[in-house]
């Protein structure tokens, strides 16, 4: 019985817990990410969107600004070429140039050209004016680019390998008006560019056509000239955000920090302004969100675990204690009781076993009772003692009792010649011959003493006709074991079978002890039944002159007078059942 | 467990995490802010070969550290010394400041600038007011100018040939034109020369007037009176400014128009000036000093030119002079005091 519960302890190949594990913390834990991983990707495309968006719209702003500030100085120039060139009119052209000088401070000198593209005025901050030098400026890019364009833009130069400088010409709307040129000090872009804020960091650059840089915050990136490390960054930033149109562009800045850089272009000098933001500080919103999702979805996750885990412990838990409750019940402690309170099917299911188990300590003390009965009732009549709960038909009482006893006759001579296996096999072939009608016949068994037999009818369970009864049976076991005997005389054993019957009062009733106990019967009529048997010869069934009164209507007797017995002082009449009479066909089982 | 338990829960949860998460966002910034560190000390040293209480010693530069969020003792502290005129002083005064050790010395005159740059060591110099620091090999170049200076250039020798054309223009019978200059100091000498070139070049006759003390105003003025000139070209540095109110008075009462350098100069009393706007170069310095103490490396930052200039008239001066100062000077004058 151990080995089978033994096994069902073993570890299972997919426990219940993994299993309710597993499924509860999937189905948190799925959507919960589900969720997460769409928010992240979402906001991420949002946010993304959200600061290209809005570094355009600096970029945009940043470069109105510094168109502004050349348009403010072309449209100070413009005053310059609203009068012609006639005679008498110089001065009035030489106090519109030193007005505008007053005027613009970024304008560090101031070319007044002619309608036929000769030099007429220059006048400077640093060096003395010269008047009418007649130079032919016709050559000039400036003049021609005016004389096309009305406004043109010069490339940017710088003045002692420094400061940036760019030269705007613009013409009259006539020709004689003649055409001015004007040199910028670019430094002070810087009024302009150094005012723009991108973010809390992020600053606005201005470079030209070349990817020099025209404008910086720090106004020594742009005195330092190219070839260095800065510069060369800036530009390799400036062509990567021109390269990237109208997107968002990653990058290093002067510094050499990571930037977010977007760009618009200048029209009129063909320039671009560039804004660029650190971008710990432009990806901060993102990386927050980010942050903060994978933040929820790890506390989710370890919530979801938690969750899993304690309701898959509430599960498995209950059927660990059910599974050791029918361990313990198995092994025959009817008394143990599954604790379950958890209000559902799982305390029902424990409460049925709590049943079960008390069924089974019922049932097995039944069982238990019923064995005890068998040692001396067959089985049926067993069962229905038990079933009918006459408990106390088993209590001690006197009652007319026919006594049949009945044993081998040569049985010692051929135990004491015969090997103890022939011994064992003979009497087990004889017990089962005469177990089988003892069974059928429902007598009742109440010792074996070696070959014989000693039977009861009619105690404890009453029987119709007990004489006859007993006469019919004793007939079919003389047939029966006549049979067996035949088989072991041809093998050369002398061996007979005799019976023997009696009637008469007995006190009848248990004896023993706790565990152990028979049934029998007590009074003259066992004696007087053991005497006949043992005065029958083989083959003969004696009987009593109880039982002949009884039986002689019925079955044919031989009277065979009185006979001498022992223990009894006077001779005792002593009948035969007639030998054609054991022919009687076998009886039907009693009810 | 129903699916719907489930969801709402979840839901409920996320929206307590989140709550968790703003409120933790809210609090941090309060922790940061509450652990900022007590602002660093910064000293300045100053050297002028000038006055106390003057150019860089003056009101205007601390007001320009003042404009970047500089408070006196709280995080800048300034040194000041003055070589009041005796330029043979300087080199003690940048050991002084260098044993103080001070993180910048802002420099006013050429000689100071040479002093700081022989014996700063490795303390930054940002130099102004020192004429042309190329011309004058203080830098190697405006944009590289290597070692530990900076600072910001004057356009310094050419401006002494627009000065001369002023003040023809000014005043246009004028054929001789004294020059007064510290020949003493190299810058200020190219300044001479320059203005020599274009004197030949318009016609006018130059008297060369180098001082190299204060009593050789004297020697000077003594020549101005033997054989007087039309006009007074002054250049301005440390010498001739610690005398400029000899020289006024003297243009005034020889009647003698004058041009100056510097704006200031014609507010005390001189004619006309024409030179780089001197507030707006501390200002730069300031700048220039500020972004070294916030870890620049002098050599990174190239020396700068002033972009503004100033024309200054003192026509209460001219009305003295009996003279009409033309339009064409007007026009272009920023300042013009009457």
């Amino acid at each position: 019985m151990n080995l089978p519960y033994s096994r069902l302890r073993a570890r299972p190949r997919r426990p219940l817990f993994q299993k309710y594990f597993t499924a509860l913390f999937i189905a948190v834990v799925v959507p919960l990410l589900a969720d997460g991983a769409s928010e992240a990707w979402f906001g991420y495309r949002d946010q993304r969107h959200t600061l290209s968006q809005r570094l355009q719209a600096e970029a945009r702003t940043a470069a109105g600004k510094i168109q502004a500030f050349l348009d403010d100085i072309t449209d100070q120039l413009q005053w310059t070429v609203q009068l012609p060139w006639r005679e008498g009119m110089e001065e009035r052209h030489r106090f519109d140039a030193l007005r505008l000088l007053r005027q613009v401070p970024a304008v560090i000198e101031v070319t007044l050209v002619d309608g036929a593209g000769v030099e007429r005025l220059h006048v400077s901050r640093v060096d003395p004016d010269v008047v009418n030098s007649g130079i032919d400026r016709n050559q000039d890019p400036a003049v021609s680019g005016a004389r096309s364009a009305r406004i043109w833009y010069g490339p940017v130069t710088l003045y002692e390998g420094s400061e940036p400088h760019i030269t705007v010409a613009v013409a009259g709307a006539r020709e004689i008006n003649g055409i001015t040129i004007a040199v910028i000090n670019l430094k002070l872009i810087w009024d302009v560019i150094s005012a723009i804020h991108v973010g809390q960091s992020g600053d606005a650059l201005v470079f030209d056509g070349s990817g020099r840089l025209v404008a910086h915050p720090d106004i020594s990136l742009v005195l330092r000239g190219d070839g260095n490390p800065a510069a060369t960054r800036l530009k390799l930033l400036q062509q990567a955000a021109v390269a990237g149109g109208s997107g968002i562009t990653e990058g290093a800045n002067a510094e050499n920090r990571s930037v977010i850089a977007a760009m618009a272009p200048i029209a009129g000098p063909d320039w671009t302004a560039i804004v660029e933001q650190p971008a710990q500080e432009a990806l901060m919103p993102i990386r927050a969100g980010l942050l903060r999702t994978a933040l929820l979805l790890l506390t989710g996750t370890l919530f979801a675990a938690a969750l899993a885990y304690f309701l898959a412990r509430r599960m498995t838990g209950p059927i660990a204690q059910l599974e050791n409750g029918a361990q313990e019940i198995g092994a025959g402690h009817f008394d143990h009781k599954i604790e379950i309170r958890t209000g559902d099917e799982l305390e029902g299911l424990a409460q049925r076993f709590n049943d079960m188990a008390v069924g089974l300590a019922v049932s097995q003390e039944r069982s238990e009772r019923i064995a005890r009965l068998k040692r001396f009732l067959s089985p049926q009549v067993a069962e229905l003692l038990e079933s009918s709960n006459q408990g106390t038909l088993l209590d001690s009482h006197r009652a007319e009792v026919v006594v049949v006893f009945c044993d081998l006759r040569g049985f010692t001579g051929f135990s004491g010649s015969a090997s103890p296996e022939e011994v064992m096999g003979l009497l087990q072939a004889y017990y089962e011959a005469l177990g089988a009608i003892i069974t059928r016949c429902e007598a009742t068994l109440t010792c074996f003493m070696g070959d014989g037999v000693m039977l009861l009818l009619n105690a404890p369970v009453p029987c119709p006709d007990p004489a006859l009864h007993g006469v019919r049976m004793a007939t079919e076991m003389q047939r029966s074991v006549q049979t067996l005997i035949s088989g072991w005389r041809a093998r050369g054993h002398t061996i007979g079978f005799g019976v023997g019957l009696a009637k008469g009062p007995a006190t009848v009733g248990r004896i023993g002890y706790e565990g152990r106990s028979d049934y029998t019967a007590i009074g003259n009529v066992v004696n007087l039944a053991s005497r006949i048997c043992a005065a029958a010869e083989d083959g003969q069934i004696l009987i009593d002159a109880t039982v002949a009164a009884e039986v002689g209507s019925t079955c044919a007797l031989i009277p065979l007078g009185t006979r001498p017995l022992r223990g009894f002082a006077e001779g005792i009449p002593v009948f035969a059942v007639a030998p054609q009479q054991q022919e009687w066909a076998a009886l039907p089982a009693a009810k | 467990m129903s699916t719907e338990i489930s969801t709402s829960r979840h839901a409920n949860l996320m929206m307590i995490l989140r709550r968790m998460v703003v409120a933790a966002a809210v609090v941090a910034p309060l922790h940061t802010g509450a652990l900022s560190q007590p602002a660093q000390l910064n000293r300045i040293g100053l050297v002028s070969v000038g006055a106390p209480n003057a150019g860089v010693l003056g009101a205007d530069l601390i007001g320009d550290f003042s404009r970047r969020g500089y408070v006196v003792d709280r995080n800048i502290v300034f040194d000041r010394r003055a070589a009041e005129g005796k330029p043979d002083r300087l080199p003690t005064l940048i050991d002084e400041l260098a044993a103080e050790h001070v993180d910048v010395i802002i420099t006013q005159g050429y000689t100071a600038a040479v002093a700081a740059k022989e014996r700063a060591g490795k303390i930054p110099v940002v130099v102004t007011l020192s004429g042309d620091p190329v011309g004058t090999g203080l830098v190697a170049s405006l944009s590289h100018p290597g070692g530990n200076i900076t600072g910001v250039s004057e356009v310094a020798a050419e401006l002494s040939a627009k000065r001369l054309a002023l003040l023809k223009e000014a005043v246009p019978s004028v054929k001789t034109v004294a020059v007064l200059w510290n020949a003493d100091d190299l810058g200020m000498t190219l300044r001479y020369k320059a203005a020599e070139l274009e004197a030949r070049r318009v016609g006018i006759a130059i008297v060369p007037l180098g001082v190299r003390a204060p009593d050789d105003f004297d020697t000077a003025f003594a020549e101005m009176t033997r054989t007087p000139p039309d006009a007074i070209l002054m250049v301005t540095d440390v010498l001739t400014v610690l005398n400029r109110q000899r020289v006024i008075d003297f243009a005034a009462e020889r009647r003698l128009p004058a041009i100056y350098e510097y704006a200031y100069l014609t507010r005390d009393g001189g004619l006309m000036s024409y030179g780089p706007d001197v507030g707006a170069i501390f200002d730069r310095a300031a700048d220039l000093a500020d972004r070294i103490l916030k870890g620049a490396n002098p050599a990174d930052l190239p020396l700068e030119l002033p972009t503004r200039f100033e024309l200054a008239v003192n026509l209460k001066t001219a009305k003295k002079l009996g003279l009409t100062i033309p339009e064409s000077i007007l026009v272009r004058a920023d300042d013009v005091i009457e």
